[in-house]
C-alpha cells in the first residue's frame, strides 16, 4: 500500500466518480426481514431476558405440580391419622443416610432399663429398638434436680418450707414394728454439698420415736451440723431403754428452721436392716439406697414411705442423655403387634396365591409367597371346636398392612401432625391459592378495566367522582376489609374472593385511567373521532388495545399478592377453611418449627420461589411490553 | 400551596371519617358478644354502656325494644333489663361520645372494663420503639446499598445487590421470620425464640430485639436500596450532571453535590411516610414473635371476639395509613413543586 506523506499526494479526477442513478432504476424493494406484530416483538424481547424465562419456567413447573400432584397422588390429606404424624422426608431407601426417612434426635433422655431412648409413650421399647439406626449414649450421666423415671442415684433434698419458716421441718419414715432382739439397725448417709438452690445446709437432729408423745424418743444424733454417716443399732438402744417386746417406731429427721433462709440437708441413703428376717419386706419398703427411685415410688404410688412436713425434692439425680438416628417409617410402619384375621381373609390370601397355610398342621405350615400378604408369620390359630374348621389366625406382619397400605409408604416431604402428606397438601393448598388468585385477577381486571376506562376516557366530574370513591375505598387497609368480610360472612372461599376483589380492582383501574389519559389525546383517536366514531368504538378499538399490554402485565402481579394475602390472613388465625389452604398449612406448622423444621421450611421455600418467580416474570413481561421502562423498578 | 395542603388534609379527614363510620357500623352489626366476668362486672359493663347510650335499661321486660342482652340479678327487689340500641342510633351517640368525651369504648372479654385508650397506650410503646429502631437501621443501610449499586451500575456488584434485593423483596415476611427463627433460635440457639418478658435481664431484652428489628428492616432495606438505585441511575444520566462534569467537577464532587441531592428528592418523603407507616407495625411479626404491640392486639382481640378493641385497633391502622399518604403527598409537594395532586396534566 502506498504511503501518503502529505495531503497533496491524494488527487481526485472526474473519472473517479460514477453517477449512481445513471443506469439503475430505483424502486421500493421488499423488506428482507419478516414483518412482526407487537406481541411477537414483545415475546422476542421477553425471551431475551434470561431471568424472566427461568422464572416463567419455574412458575410453569409449580403451577403444573399444583394441578397434577393432587390429582395423581393418592396420599391421605383428608382423614386425620395421628399415628402417621411427623414422619421424616423420605425419597431414598432407608439406610442411604440422606433423605431416607430417618431423623436425628439430640439429647433425649436414655432409658437405661430398656436400653432405648425415652422417646414418648407412643412407641413400645421393642418398636423403638428395631427402628433405631444408630445411637450414642453420653458416657457420663448428667445430674438434674428433677425426679425423672429414667434417673437414678442422687440425694434427697429435705428442706424447710419458707412459708412456715418458724416451724421445724420433719422427715419421718413409716411406722414399723421393731423388737429389741431382732438385731435392727439404721444406716443413713448424708451429703454435705453447700449452697444448693441458694439455700443453706441446716442444723438437724435424728431420733427414733416409739410413741405418740413427742417425748417418747431415743436420740440418734442430737442437734448438730455433722453430716457424717449415721449408724444406729435400734435393737441395742431399745434393750438399753428397757423395752422387752415389739415396739412400733419410726426414724425422724428434724431440721431447724432459720430466719436467714431455707435450710436443708441432703440424704443419700437410709437403710433399715435386721438379722432376724422378720418384717424384711416392710423394712425394704422404707429403706432407700437410690434417692431418685424412692422419690418416684412415693410420688407415683402416693405412698409416703417417708412423709415430710417441709419440702422433699431430688438433687443431682443422674440421667443419661443420648443422640440417636431413628427411622421414623420403621417406627410407624414396622413390625406391628399381632393382629387376628378371620378365616375368610386367610382363605382369600390362599386363593390369591399370596401364601399357603394348612390349619391342620398349624402355624409352622405358613409360607409367605407374595409381598401383598399382610402377615409374615403365624403366631397362633383358633379352630372351631365342632367342625374343626379354621376360625381365625393370629399373625405378625408389617404395620403398614394394618394401616391400609400394600407396601411401605414413602412421603417425600414427610407428614405433618395429622399424618397428612406434606407434598400433596402443599400443592393442593397452592392449587386453591392459584384458583383464588386467578379468579380474583379475572374479576378485578375486568372491573378495573371498565372503571378505569370510563373514568379516564370521560374525565371531568365523572373522573373526579370516581377518583374520590377510589380514594376512600383505597384508604381502608386491606386487612381491615378482609377481617370485616370474614367476620360477617365466615372464612370460606367466596368471602375471600369477594373481599380480595373489593380491594384488588383499584390498582387496575388506576393504571387503566393513566393509560387512557396518555392515549386519548393522540392524533389517531382524534382522527377516528372526526370520522364519527362513537365513544364505545374509540375506547374498545383504539385506546384499549394500545394500553392493554401495560395494564395486563402490571395486573398479573395481583395473583402473587392474592396468595400472599391469603397466607397472611392464615397467620392471623383468619385462614381459609373448608378447602386445602397453603397459608393455613404453613400457619399450623409454624409451632413445630423447633422440632420439625421440614414442615415449615418446604412450604416456605415453595412460597418464596413462587413470589420470586412471579415478580421476575411480571418484570420481564413489563419490560417486554414497554421497553422504555426497562430496568426501572 | 396553602390551598393544596388544605385540600389534601381535608380529603384525608373526610376519607377517615367515612371509613371509620363504615367500620364502626360494620363492627356493631356483628353478633353481640357477651362480656365475661361475674355479675358485678357485667352490671358495671352494661351500666357504662347505658350511660354512654349504647344500651337501653328498663326495670321490667320490654320486648319491643331491640335485642335483649342481659338481666341483672335481683337487688333491692328489682332487676334491670338491658336491650340493644339500634345500630344507627349507636353510631350517632358514638360520634357524640368521641367529640365530647373522647370515649372509644371499653374492652369486654380481653381485659374486661378497661378502656380502649389504656389498652392501646400500654401496647403502642413496644411497637413504636421496635419500629423506630428498625427505621434507624434500615434507612442508612438501604440508601447506602442503593448508592453503591448505582455507582457500580452494570458491574458484578450491582448485579449481586440487585438480585439479592429482588429475592428478598419477593419473600413474604412470615417466610423470612420462619427461616431466621429456625436458624438462629432453634438450630444455633443464639437468640431467644420469643420476645423476652419485661422482667428479663437487660442483655436478654437486647437480644430479643435482634430478630424483630432484622425482620422489620429487611423489607425496607430492600425497597430503599431499589428505590435509591433507580433514582440515582436516572439522575446520573441527566444532562445537568454531564454539565457538572464538563465544567470540571470530579466524579465524586458531581455525585455528592448534584446527583445525590437530586436523587434524595423522592426518597426523603418516603422516609417520612415510612416513619408513620411503621407505627402500624407488623401484625405477623408481632404475633409470631410474641411482641405485645398493637399488631398482636389485632390478633388477640380477634381471638377474644372483643370487637370494640378490634375496632379501635383497626381505626389506628386506617388513620396511620391515611396519615402516611398525606405526609407523603405533602412532602413531595413541598420538596418538588412539579409533583402536586391535581396539577394540570
Amino acid at each position: 500500500m502506498a504511503e501518503f506523506n502529505t495531503r497533496h499526494d491524494v488527487q481526485f479526477k472526474d473519472d473517479d466518480f460514477v453517477l449512481v442513478q445513471q443506469t439503475a432504476r430505483i424502486t421500493d424493494t421488499k423488506l428482507a426481514t419478516k414483518p412482526t406484530t407487537f406481541f411477537k416483538d414483545a415475546l422476542r424481547r421477553f425471551a431475551k431476558n434470561k431471568s424472566s424465562v427461568v422464572a416463567a419456567f419455574i412458575l410453569a413447573i409449580l403451577i403444573g405440580c399444583a394441578i397434577i400432584v393432587p390429582m395423581v397422588s393418592d396420599a391421605n390429606i383428608d382423614k386425620v391419622s395421628t399415628t402417621e404424624g411427623f414422619l421424616a422426608p423420605k425419597l431414598f431407601d432407608a439406610g442411604t443416610g440422606f433423605w431416607d426417612g430417618t431423623r436425628l434426635r439430640k439429647r433425649i433422655v436414655y432409658d437405661t432399663v430398656n436400653e432405648v431412648p425415652a422417646l414418648s409413650d407412643r412407641y413400645t421399647p421393642a418398636a423403638l429398638k428395631q427402628s433405631i439406626v444408630s445411637i450414642t449414649v453420653d458416657p457420663e450421666p448428667t445430674p438434674i434436680d428433677a425426679a425423672s423415671v429414667y434417673g437414678q442415684g442422687g440425694v434427697i433434698m429435705f428442706a424447710t418450707d419458707a412459708a412456715v419458716s418458724n416451724n421445724d421441718a420433719f422427715l419421718m419414715s413409716q411406722q414399723t414394728t421393731f423388737t429389741p432382739a431382732g438385731g435392727y439397725t439404721f444406716d443413713a448417709v448424708l451429703d454435705s454439698e453447700a449452697g444448693v438452690n441458694e439455700s443453706q445446709l441446716g442444723e438437724y437432729t435424728v431420733y427414733f420415736q416409739y410413741g405418740e408423745n413427742p417425748e417418747d424418743k431415743l436420740i440418734i444424733r442430737d442437734w448438730s451440723r455433722d453430716y457424717s454417716p449415721i449408724h444406729y443399732d435400734i435393737s441395742a438402744a431399745l434393750t438399753e431403754a428397757g423395752f422387752q417386746y415389739n415396739t412400733k417406731g419410726r426414724v425422724v429427721f428434724e431440721l431447724r428452721s432459720s430466719e436467714s433462709g431455707i435450710q436443708y440437708i441432703l440424704l443419700k441413703s437410709a437403710v433399715f436392716s435386721t438379722v432376724s428376717g422378720r418384717n424384711k419386706d416392710d423394712l425394704a419398703a422404707i429403706s432407700f439406697t437410690d434417692a431418685t427411685k424412692m422419690i418416684n415410688v412415693s410420688d407415683t404410688k402416693s405412698l409416703s414411705y417417708w412423709s415430710c412436713s417441709g419440702r422433699k425434692g431430688i438433687h443431682n439425680s443422674l440421667i443419661y442423655y443420648c443422640d440417636f438416628v431413628v427411622d421414623t417409617y420403621m417406627l410407624v410402619y414396622g413390625n406391628a403387634d399381632t393382629v387376628t384375621y378371620s378365616a375368610t381373609e386367610v382363605n382369600n390370601w390362599i386363593e390369591n396365591g399370596w401364601c399357603t397355610y394348612d390349619h391342620k398342621v398349624g402355624p409352622s405350615s405358613f409360607v409367605k409367597l407374595d409381598d401383598r400378604c399382610p402377615i409374615d408369620e403365624v403366631v397362633d390359630q383358633q379352630v372351631l371346636s365342632v367342625t374343626k374348621k379354621l376360625a381365625s389366625v393370629t399373625g405378625r406382619g408389617w404395620g403398614y398392612h394394618k394401616l391400609g397400605y400394600d407396601e411401605m409408604p414413602r412421603f417425600i416431604l414427610g407428614t405433618d401432625v395429622s399424618g397428612f402428606d406434606l407434598f400433596k397438601r402443599a400443592f393442593a393448598g397452592l392449587r386453591t391459592s392459584l384458583v383464588l388468585g386467578f379468579c380474583t385477577f379475572l374479576f378485578c381486571f375486568a372491573f378495573g378495566l371498565i372503571w378505569g376506562s370510563i373514568s379516564g376516557y370521560f374525565g371531568g366530574n365523572v373522573d373526579l367522582f370516581m377518583e374520590r370513591f377510589c380514594d376512600i375505598l383505597g384508604g381502608v387497609p386491606w386487612i381491615v376489609v378482609m377481617t370485616l368480610a370474614i367476620l360477617h360472612l365466615g372464612n370460606n372461599f367466596f368471602t375471600f374472593f369477594l373481599a380480595l376483589c373489593m380491594t384488588g380492582w383499584m390498582g387496575t383501574a388506576a393504571r387503566t385511567r393513566t393509560q387512557f389519559y396518555r392515549f386519548k389525546g393522540r392524533e389517531y383517536v382524534l382522527a377516528s373521532r372526526t370520522l364519527g366514531s362513537s365513544d364505545m368504538r374509540l375506547i374498545l378499538k383504539h385506546i384499549l388495545p394500545n394500553s392493554m399490554g401495560t395494564i395486563i402485565t402490571s395486573s398479573v402481579l395481583m395473583i402473587p399478592s392474592t396468595i400472599f394475602s391469603e397466607a397472611t390472613l392464615a397467620y392471623l388465625n383468619l385462614g381459609l377453611q373448608g378447602v386445602h389452604s397453603f397459608g393455613v398449612m404453613m400457619a399450623n406448622n409454624q409451632q413445630y418449627l423447633g422440632l420439625y423444621p421440614n414442615l415449615v421450611i418446604f412450604p416456605a421455600v415453595v412460597m418464596a420461589l413462587m413470589m420470586i418467580s412471579f415478580n421476575l416474570f411480571g418484570n420481564g413481561l413489563r419490560d417486554a411490553f414497554n421497553p422504555s421502562l426497562k430496568g426501572s423498578e | 400551596m396553602g390551598k393544596y395542603v388544605l385540600k389534601r388534609i381535608g380529603l384525608a379527614l373526610v376519607t377517615a371519617f367515612i371509613i371509620l363510620s363504615l367500620t364502626f357500623i360494620l363492627v356493631k352489626l356483628l353478633p353481640f358478644e357477651r362480656p365475661i366476668g361475674d355479675d358485678s362486672k357485667q352490671i358495671a359493663y352494661y351500666d357504662r354502656q347505658y350511660n354512654l347510650g349504647y344500651v337501653y335499661r328498663f326495670d321490667r321486660e320490654t320486648p319491643e325494644y331491640g335485642e335483649y342482652l342481659y338481666k341483672s340479678p335481683m337487688d333491692k327487689g328489682r332487676s334491670f333489663y338491658y336491650y340493644m340500641v339500634p345500630v344507627m342510633e349507636q353510631y350517632t351517640r358514638w360520634l357524640g361520645n368521641i367529640l365530647t368525651k373522647w370515649d372509644w369504648g371499653y374492652s369486654k372479654t380481653f381485659m374486661p372494663n378497661v378502656s380502649a385508650g389504656v389498652i392501646i397506650l400500654s401496647r403502642i410503646g413496644y411497637t413504636i420503639k421496635l419500629n423506630i429502631i428498625s427505621v434507624i437501621f434500615s434507612v442508612p443501610i438501604g440508601i447506602l446499598l442503593g448508592i453503591w449499586a448505582a455507582l457500580k451500575k452494570n458491574t458484578l456488584t450491582d448485579h449481586i445487590i440487585s438480585t439479592v434485593v429482588m429475592i428478598f423483596i419477593s419473600i413474604p415476611s412470615f417466610v423470612l421470620i420462619s427461616f431466621v427463627m429456625s436458624i438462629f433460635c432453634y438450630n444455633l440457639g443464639w437468640l431467644p425464640s420469643s420476645w423476652p418478658p419485661d422482667t428479663a435481664p437487660t442483655s436478654m431484652k437486647a437480644m430479643g430485639y435482634i430478630i424483630p428489628v432484622f425482620c422489620l428492616s429487611f423489607g425496607s432495606i430492600c425497597s430503599y436500596c431499589r428505590f435509591t438505585r433507580a433514582e440515582l441511575c436516572e439522575v446520573m444520566e441527566s444532562d445537568y450532571l454531564l454539565l457538572a462534569r464538563t465544567k470540571g467537577l470530579t466524579r465524586r464532587q458531581a455525585i455528592v453535590r448534584h446527583a445525590l441531592k437530586n436523587a434524595m428528592v423522592p426518597i426523603f418523603p418516603s422516609i417520612l411516610a415510612e416513619f408513620i407507616g411503621i407505627l402500624g407495625g407488623s401484625m405477623i411479626l408481632e404475633s409470631l414473635y410474641g411482641i405485645p404491640g398493637i399488631g398482636r392486639l389485632f390478633v388477640t382481640s380477634l381471638g377474644y371476639k372483643d370487637y370494640d378493641i378490634l375496632f379501635v385497633d383497626m381505626a389506628i391502622f386506617t388513620t396511620i395509613s391515611l396519615l402516611a399518604g398525606v405526609v407523603l403527598d405533602l412532602s413531595y409537594g413541598f420538596i418538588d413543586p412539579r409533583i402536586r395532586m391535581g396539577a394540570k396534566k
